[in-house]
């Protein structure tokens, strides 16, 4: 799948956007299946706004968002569940868990959301154990640090199939160590399914291989 | 997924909030299913085959006479009467009673037993019989008269004229069918013997009936008009108590067998009861639905956070409508079938209070009762469906 921005513009932020200069911002962008796209926003220049509007999260903006070839805004709520069950997945900065639920529920729910989970019960608890959480599986998430939540919240997104993962800040609240082993999941887990993502973050990095950088 | 999704939406859903609304629908769905059911017993009540008597469909008519009645053709059926009657909706059947116009006495031809007494007789169709004894028909050259008289007449005669009199036995029915009658004919010039006996008793008629063929006859011989009106008329009806009849009746002016027409009123009653009661159970369905409906929504809003987030994380609308359906419409159905089975337990208790009583309904609840139920079913299917739509459309 791609995703096509067409001179995107965020109607609380245009007269800023129209001010200076961005990559993505009232330009034509693409991010296709393979890509490992970093974009570089320092804060305030809209990565959260940018995630909700390829999200469909909201709708206040001009230009056009297609999902292969299709304005989103054309697409119903059935067809927009589908794509976010089989080709798109995300990590939310604000991470979004259902807090009365247990970390592996979180996880489990997605999973199983679709007839066809990215991967089997089995290999959830490895990468709980890669990312040094197992020992808070069971445990309600609003009990759960934030960094462990954003683990948690990391794996929850590939546990599903996706041809593109989303992410905002994922690792804000990880240390470098925490960091290298939730990049490396995630290489894996992109490389397993042959997908791409594209990752927002304040400044540049080496986590991973990127096919190409942008700037906010 | 199931076991997920209820975790999410269940803490949105308070108890006793539920239970408040499924009592309130619980109420309305038993009185709805009551009143069907209590019209149902009726009307079984009325026309079921184990309550009907053989006679209680048929009805003498006659005008009422009064002191002004100078005439007696006044009290005659005209053509335009009989007409009228007929094409009343609750008659299927109409019959005349004609008339002697002769006179006739009865005495006895043994001395054993002597009496005599003036007679009159009257004729009616044998499809209106209520007896229908083999020995009933005349043809001509015939001299045995066959007659057919009122029970209440032997009841008469044995508990008062037999009582009264030194020398009157008390008579059984099989004794007066034997006892050979003089019946004398007189009139336009003649008067003849003939030899006559009581073949059967009559519930339904009140009158001393010979065979119709013997009517015309003895009208043609003895007659001193050829032809005259009938003053009584007998009909079928399909109900007897059925308010309309008595209402056409009491508006013409006419009069018949007021026993049989007197369950009118309490058929008006009973009926006006059963529309009280299903009136109530309807605005309780109507409460009920809608107290249902406002806790769906209720429910639905307080986890709308929750679906809002899940249809984020990709549960797709026909997922989360399918699992709302099914978290709320089966304790609905549940509901309503405790309801058809505390009916069904009510219905077995009233069968053996009103077997009592000589009354007879069916053990099961009706037909029209599990209708009813079927209807309320799909009713409720709809108010969670269109709410449950609108709310994850929203």
């Amino acid at each position: 799948m791609n995703i096509q921005l067409n001179q995107l513009i965020p109607i609380p932020l245009k007269e800023k956007i129209l001010q200076g200069s961005s990559d993505i911002w009232n330009n034509n962008v693409v991010i296709s299946k393979g890509d490992y796209l970093k974009i570089v926003a320092p804060s305030g220049t809209g990565k959260t706004t940018l995630t909700h509007i390829l999200w469909k999260l909201r709708t206040d903006y001009t230009g056009e968002v297609q999902y292969d070839g299709c304005n989103i805004n054309g697409i119903n709520a059935q067809v927009m569940a589908s794509f976010r069950q089989q080709k798109l997945s995300v990590i939310f900065q604000d991470l979004r868990l259902f807090g009365h639920l247990t970390a592996i529920e979180n996880i489990e729910l997605s999973r199983i959301k679709s007839a066809t989970p990215g991967v089997g019960a089995h290999e959830v608890l490895e990468m709980a154990e890669t990312l040094g959480v197992s020992h808070i599986l069971n445990q309600k998430a609003n009990t759960c640090s934030y960094g462990e939540q954003q683990r948690v919240a990391i794996i929850r997104s590939l546990v599903q199939p996706f041809e593109i993962l989303v992410m905002d800040e994922p690792f804000s609240h990880l240390d470098e160590n925490n960091t290298l082993k939730a990049a490396g999941l995630i290489e894996k887990v992109c490389k397993q399914n042959n997908a791409g993502f594209v990752l927002m973050d304040l400044d540049e990095d080496s986590y991973f291989e990127y096919t190409h950088s942008l700037k906010l | 997924m199931k076991q997920l999704l209820s975790k999410i939406i269940q803490s949105g859903i308070g108890k006793s909030r539920k239970l408040a609304a499924m009592l309130g629908l619980g109420l309305a769905v038993l009185f709805i299913l009551m009143a069907v059911q209590i019209h149902a017993d009726f009307y079984e009540l009325l026309y079921g085959k184990k309550s009907k008597t053989d006679s209680a469909d048929f009805l003498v008519i006659n005008k009422t006479i009064s002191n002004r009645t100078t005439d007696k053709t006044a009290s005659f059926f005209t053509e335009a009467d009989i007409a009228d009657v007929k094409a009343q909706p609750f008659v299927l059947k109409l019959g005349t009673l004609s008339a002697a116009n002769f006179e006739s006495s009865v005495s006895s031809f043994s001395n054993a037993l002597p009496f005599r007494s003036d007679l009159f007789f009257e004729s009616v169709p044998d499809e209106f019989l209520d007896v229908k004894p083999s020995d009933w028909h005349w043809k001509e050259g015939q001299l045995d008269l066959p007659i057919i008289i009122p029970s209440f007449f032997l009841d008469l005669y044995n508990s008062g004229m037999a009582l009264s009199m030194e020398n009157m036995p008390q008579l059984s029915a099989e004794t007066v069918m034997n006892i050979p009658l003089r019946i004398t004919i007189g009139g336009n010039g003649k008067v003849e013997d003939w030899a006559g006996h009581v073949v059967a008793q009559s519930d339904r008629i009140n009158s001393i009936l010979v065979p119709e063929s013997f009517m015309k006859f003895a009208n043609e011989k003895y007659g001193y008009e050829k032809k005259t009106a009938p003053a009584r008329i007998v009909i079928k009806v399909k109900d007897p108590s059925d308010p309309k009849l008595t209402e056409y009746l009491e508006h013409k002016g006419w009069k018949t067998n007021t026993e049989k027409t007197r369950f009118s009123h309490i058929r008006k009653i009973v009926n006006g009861v059963v529309a009280v009661t299903g009136g109530i159970g309807l605005v309780l369905l109507l409460f009920g639905l809608l107290v249902f409906s406002l806790f769906l929504q209720l429910t639905i809003t307080s986890c709308k956070n929750d679906i809002a987030l899940l249809q984020t994380l990709g549960i797709s609308p026909k997922q989360l409508k399918g699992f709302l359906i099914k978290q709320f419409l089966p304790s609905q159905i549940l509901l309503l079938i405790s309801g058809l089975i505390i009916v069904s337990v009510l219905q077995v208790i009233l069968k053996q209070i009103l077997t009592g009583y000589d009354m007879h309904i069916n053990s099961f609840v009706s037909v029209n009762t599990i209708i009813a139920a079927t209807l309320i079913g799909v009713v409720l299917w709809f108010v969670n469906k269109s709410t449950i739509n609108k709310y994850i459309e929203s």
